[in-house]
């Protein structure tokens, strides 16, 4: 299958000889990164310390994974792949001390957006496994269905939250593969559904947001893809007090993802991994999107910015809004 | 996902894929109150849920699925008898369709599975076109099909366009397993931690592979108090959380390749040691809802050949 531009193809080689390098040099003990997944159109995190793995590394539009999510698991030095919200992830993790910045090696991606097959299955009324292939040109993409071409602008079929990406080259990194590409954002669509809910009733809002909460099983995926969600024990798992039931009552799930975005406020980067995990496809990216403008709109802070500030959370200035005290 | 019909809106019926939660939950429901108490001067009083006396017909149940819900009566019926699972077991109807195209992480096949044919089911059907070939399997379907109008006898075209249709289905299954292989390799393998660690690498430790999967039964039990009375619910739990059993005692798997370790050899060791069948029906929805596509199949297709024997 052949995904990529030749450009991108450069890039894949160089991450690869980059990868080998580290390895070889000693410099980091393990590779993050992606290789070819098992199912059509999808990739799988590779983590090793084998350099004869490293030529199975690949960048194309499905690279979706934050993968700075093992960082706070992986032992010793790290050579790390990351997108532009990946780098910031891994930034809001040194700033939370999580990590140590002269424990990794960013590997940066200048990152054109990634492909939501979602977008594209409800496109073409078929599952992705019915797809043949899926290349994008620019700002098009050209999907072969049944033997047939099918070509979109690109802004079809991007993530929600790669639409309205401010940062999709990495700010924080050691080495870049690659010029950063002009981005495609089409910011309208990117907060669409953000919007409609910010148009509804109090009581709207409400009835549908039961709804939602009512399909979620707590899996613990969104919070176990999270970066930010880095708490060795979640509130929802003590059981003195007992904040929550595990009991999947949409009221329970409702605070503990409402709990959660609090949690991750000023972590989140956008990166959208809750909302692709989910099994039962519950918009969490419209309460995360949402904290996330909160959080600039309130406190005038980008998350995964800037290494030495103090994490919004835990620092205070005299300037902070107040108003939330009533 | 299974949803409750109207009795109007027919377009499910060209719905031809499997659905994301199995019918497991139509029987084994994420959460379910086990009973309420109260306590007052002469002690607790203990009060059973209202039984679940409705009848439950589940249309277009696949064979990978069936196939689940006989495996967990062997958990929840012969192993010891559990009344919740029981009462909406046995008021239950299962009408089997055959899977018309077979999701690219499916394996059924491997499992003895024919994506188009159940015996594990009361009636099964299979798609012929404009209309659907109807299979008796039990005394239950007999009985629901003479009381059907519009159903006429099958003719001899019907019948081999049906036998086609289960052929094609059937050759679409792609992913494979070599049970017998698997079987040989496991137990050796059970101490690699080396291969265990390797293959858990990527895994995050959700619960979406154990709560999707059509066999998965581990449930937690947890008490909602409010002053003097309260109730008792269980709901789906997974191996796969680091905090599993550690309510009771401590989780012996605190290490994540033996978490990822046990769900395998749960399924492909255990469970045929106890029952005597695997419990796994490749219906492969661990493998295609699975955040960072961790590969169940890959996982065994890889086990080392036999380690090296010690002298």
């Amino acid at each position: 299958m052949n995904y990529l531009p030749t450009k991108n193809r450069d890039m894949e080689q160089r991450l690869r000889d980059e990868a080998k390098t580290l390895l070889e040099q000693g410099r980091v003990d393990y590779v993050i990164g992606f290789e070819p997944g098992s199912l059509k159109l999808t990739t799988t995190p590779l983590i090793t310390n084998n350099k004869d793995d490293v030529n199975r590394l690949v960048i194309n539009p499905f690279i979706v994974n934050n993968l700075s999510v093992y960082l706070t698991e992986v032992k010793g030095r790290v050579g790390i792949v990351a997108k532009g919200c990946d780098s910031r992830s891994i930034v809001s993790l040194i700033q939370d001390k999580q990590v140590a910045r002269e424990d990794i090696i960013i590997i940066g991606i200048p990152c054109p957006g990634l492909i939501d097959l979602k977008k594209v299955e409800r496109l073409l009324g078929k599952d992705r496994d019915e797809l043949d292939d899926i290349t994008r040109d620019g700002d098009r993409v050209v999907i072969t269905v049944d033997g047939q071409r099918k070509e979109f602008p690109i802004t079809e079929v991007l993530y929600d939250n790669c639409l309205g990406c401010e940062f999709p080259t990495p700010q924080e990194y050691d080495i870049l593969l690659g010029e950063s590409t002009p981005l495609v954002t089409d910011l309208a669509a990117s907060r669409q559904k953000i919007e409609m809910l910010e148009r509804m009733s109090r009581q709207q809002r409400w009835e549908f947001w039961e709804e939602e909460f009512s399909r979620c099983i707590r899996c613990y995926a969104c919070r176990n893809v999270c970066p930010a969600c880095f708490c060795e024990r979640c509130f929802v798992e003590e059981s003195e007090p007992q904040w929550v039931l595990p009991v999947p009552r949409w009221q329970d799930n409702l605070i503990f993802q409402v709990v959660r975005n609090v949690h991750v406020a000023g972590r989140c980067t956008d990166c959208g991994e809750c909302e692709r995990a989910c099994p039962v496809n519950i918009p969490l990216r419209s309460l995360s999107k949402k904290t996330y403008d909160l959080v600039d709109e309130l406190f005038h802070y980008t998350s995964g910015i800037d290494k030495n500030a103090p994490p919004l959370m835990t620092a205070y200035e005299y300037t902070d809004t107040q108003d939330f005290i009533r | 996902m299974l949803a409750k019909w109207g009795g109007k809106d027919t377009s499910f019926l060209d719905w031809y894929r499997n659905t994301i939660t199995p019918a497991k939950a139509n029987f084994f429901p994420p959460m379910e109150e086990m009973f309420s108490f109260r306590k007052d001067r002469e002690g607790y009083r203990i009060e059973l849920p209202p039984s679940d006396e409705g009848k439950q017909l589940i249309f277009g149940i696949r064979p990978c699925d069936a196939r689940a819900l006989a495996i967990l009566d062997m958990t929840f019926k012969d192993a010891y008898e559990d009344p919740y699972y029981l009462s909406k077991r046995n008021n239950a109807v299962l009408i089997g369709l055959g899977c018309i195209k077979p999701y690219d992480s499916c394996f059924c096949t491997s499992l003895g599975i024919s994506p188009a044919e159940s015996t594990d089911v009361d009636l099964m059907l299979t798609d012929i076109g404009d209309q659907f070939l109807i299979e008796e399997i039990t005394q239950k379907g007999k009985e629901l099909i003479a009381r059907a109008s519009g159903v006429e006898d099958a003719t001899e075209a019907d019948e081999a366009r049906a036998k086609e249709a289960k052929e094609s289905s059937y050759n679409k299954v792609a992913r494979k397993i070599e049970t017998e292989d698997i079987k040989e390799k496991l137990l050796p393998n059970f101490d690699n931690q080396d291969y265990w660690e390797r293959v858990a690498a990527k895994c995050l430790s959700c619960g979406i592979c154990t709560f999707l999967c059509p066999t998965c039964f581990c449930f937690d039990i947890s008490d909602e108090l409010v002053k003097n009375q309260g109730e008792r619910f269980r709901c789906w739990d997974s191996c796969a959380f680091p905090i599993y059993t550690k309510m009771p005692m401590e989780n012996p798997r605190v290490e994540k390749w033996r978490r990822v370790r046990q769900r395998v050899y749960h399924k492909y060791q255990f469970y045929p040691m106890n029952f005597g069948v695997i419990a796994c029906t490749g219906c492969g929805r661990c493998i295609r809802q699975c955040p960072v596509n961790w590969d169940i199949t890959q996982a065994l297709n890889s086990l080392p050949a036999k380690v090296k024997a010690e002298n």
